[in-house]
């Protein structure tokens, strides 16, 4: 028992230094996501023409293809028409397209979901479509979407091992690396789970934390009450 | 008399339902006009018509000899104008009520910050809210957000307000508090559109009704006219069915 002990507490430095790569990813991917998510949602819930069109197909590509696919395309098959990225940067992208897709679709839903008065009383006093959507809509949307996305990061922050299949040297690559090295998966892959839950959980409170804190005072859904 | 709003030969269909059959109106600035009818029958609509939040499908709206309906008019512009107050409020949720006043003083009119909530708690006492400027709509009774309501729609100096049904979504408690602000504004000039089914508030404060039913006008004139000498069979059925006509 000592010696798994030990064994763990050697390879914790290693596995942390991928923890890094991880955190780096999904935080880059995730911010990739919300901007392209954003505009895709806005521009489908009220965008018109040409705009709305690209929006749509965008989304629906996105989702319609699997992560790993679009991963293997950025990284192994636009060489050939001569764009070649590094494999962080083909990570960044695929994971922040890929999330952006998603991240639209809790974003339409949310912004739907605000009451259509609030968008007549705000023509009603001369405020521009684009004004009501970023001053009356869109506040009142992401409070609305905030448990759903607080999933987001959580399913971005595992997804990201996907990119071990490039090599990149995430959490889960590191754990593989190690395995390859020292032979002793249960080890190995317990640890890389429990750093994940202690991740996973730090980032749960944060999000509670902040739904929290932006809760708009006389209507909060509170559990408890009545 | 100045004609402020006139509506020429408002159509408006819904799917295959027409709902205004050609609707003609006009109103004099300083002028209280309520539109009375059955419920559906485009009452909401044709107030909504007028600020174009409903676009007619044909007809035109002039706002002091403006064609609104044109498509070439800033109708942002012009609608800073036109106030409107909702049966449900549309109070923004997300902003305190001061900031509920303030978001159209410098957003669309441009207006500085500190100068814009000097002006909004000005508005706030004249309805009797200046306590609640910190407040949130999630905090407050009907009748106080309606009556925020009312100040939003004051702080932009409109040259007329359209009220849709304005206390059909309160309890009876409450209605007195915001006929009172109303009552008010008709007393100092304020020329309002009034679409509502209280009788009493109209016929204390209405310079004209207008009978509205099936999409289009049956009949209008003074309260006194309408209420008590009203020539068309469907508007005396109306108002039997409604309060039992007037002592």
């Amino acid at each position: 028992m000592a010696e798994e002990v030990a064994f763990i507490g050697k390879i914790i430095p290693e596995l942390l230094k991928g923890l890094a790569v991880t955190c780096r990813l999904s935080g880059g991917a995730l911010l990739l996501g919300l901007g392209l998510g954003l505009v895709t949602a806005v521009l489908r819930v009220y965008g018109t023409g040409l705009l709305k069109a690209v929006a749509v197909i965008y989304s629906e590509v996105i989702r319609g293809t699997p992560l790993l696919v679009q991963l293997f395309i950025l990284y192994y098959g636009l060489p050939d028409v001569g764009i070649n990225l590094d494999r962080l940067t083909a990570g960044y992208l695929a994971l922040g397209i890929n999330s952006g897709a998603y991240q639209a679709e809790y974003f339409r839903a949310a912004i739907q979901s605000v009451q259509a008065g609030q968008m007549s009383a705000a023509r009603a006093l001369g405020l521009s479509k684009l004004q009501a959507v970023i001053y009356v809509i869109l506040p009142q949307a992401l409070r609305l979407v905030l448990p759903t996305w607080a999933n987001e990061v959580i399913y971005m922050v595992k997804y990201a091992s996907v990119v071990y299949t490039i090599a990149v040297p995430e959490l889960l690559a590191r754990g593989q690396m190690l395995n390859s090295k020292y032979f002793k998966p249960a080890a190995i892959f317990f640890t890389v789970s429990v750093i994940y839950i202690i991740v996973i959980t730090l980032i749960t409170k944060l999000t509670d934390g902040l739904e929290k804190r932006l809760a708009i005072p006389g209507l909060a859904v509170e559990s408890g009450r009545d | 008399m100045d004609s402020i709003l006139e509506l020429q030969d408002i159509h408006k269909s819904y799917g295959g339902t027409e709902v205004l059959k050609g609707v003609s109106l006009s109103v004099n600035k300083g002028e209280v006009l309520v539109l009375i009818g059955p419920s559906g029958t485009g009452k909401s609509t044709l107030l909504r018509c007028i600020n174009l939040l409903t676009r007619p499908d044909r007809g035109t709206v002039l706002l002091s000899g403006t064609d609104l309906t044109d498509p070439k008019t800033d109708l942002n512009r012009m609608r800073q104008r036109v106030g409107m107050v909702f049966q449900e409020f549309n109070l923004f949720n997300h902003l305190n009520v001061l900031n509920n006043i303030t978001l159209g003083l410098t957003k669309v009119k441009k207006m500085a910050v500190a100068e814009a909530k000097q002006v909004a708690r000005l508005e706030l006492e004249k309805v009797g809210l200046a306590d609640k400027a910190d407040s949130f709509p999630g905090e407050l009774s009907g009748g106080q957000k309606q009556r925020a309501a009312i100040a939003r729609a004051l702080a932009m100096q409109p040259d007329v307000i359209l009220f849709d049904e304005p206390t059909s979504a309160l309890d009876p408690q409450l209605i007195g508090e915001v006929l009172e602000v109303m009552k008010e504004l008709a007393r100092e000039g304020m020329t309002m559109v009034v679409v509502s089914h209280e009788m009493d508030f109209t016929r204390e404060v209405a310079d004209r009704v207008v009978f509205l039913e099936a999409g289009q006008v049956i009949e209008e004139g003074s309260p006194a006219q309408i209420f008590y000498h009203a020539r068309s069979e469907r508007t005396k059925n109306f108002l039997g069915k409604i309060i039992g006509l007037p002592a």
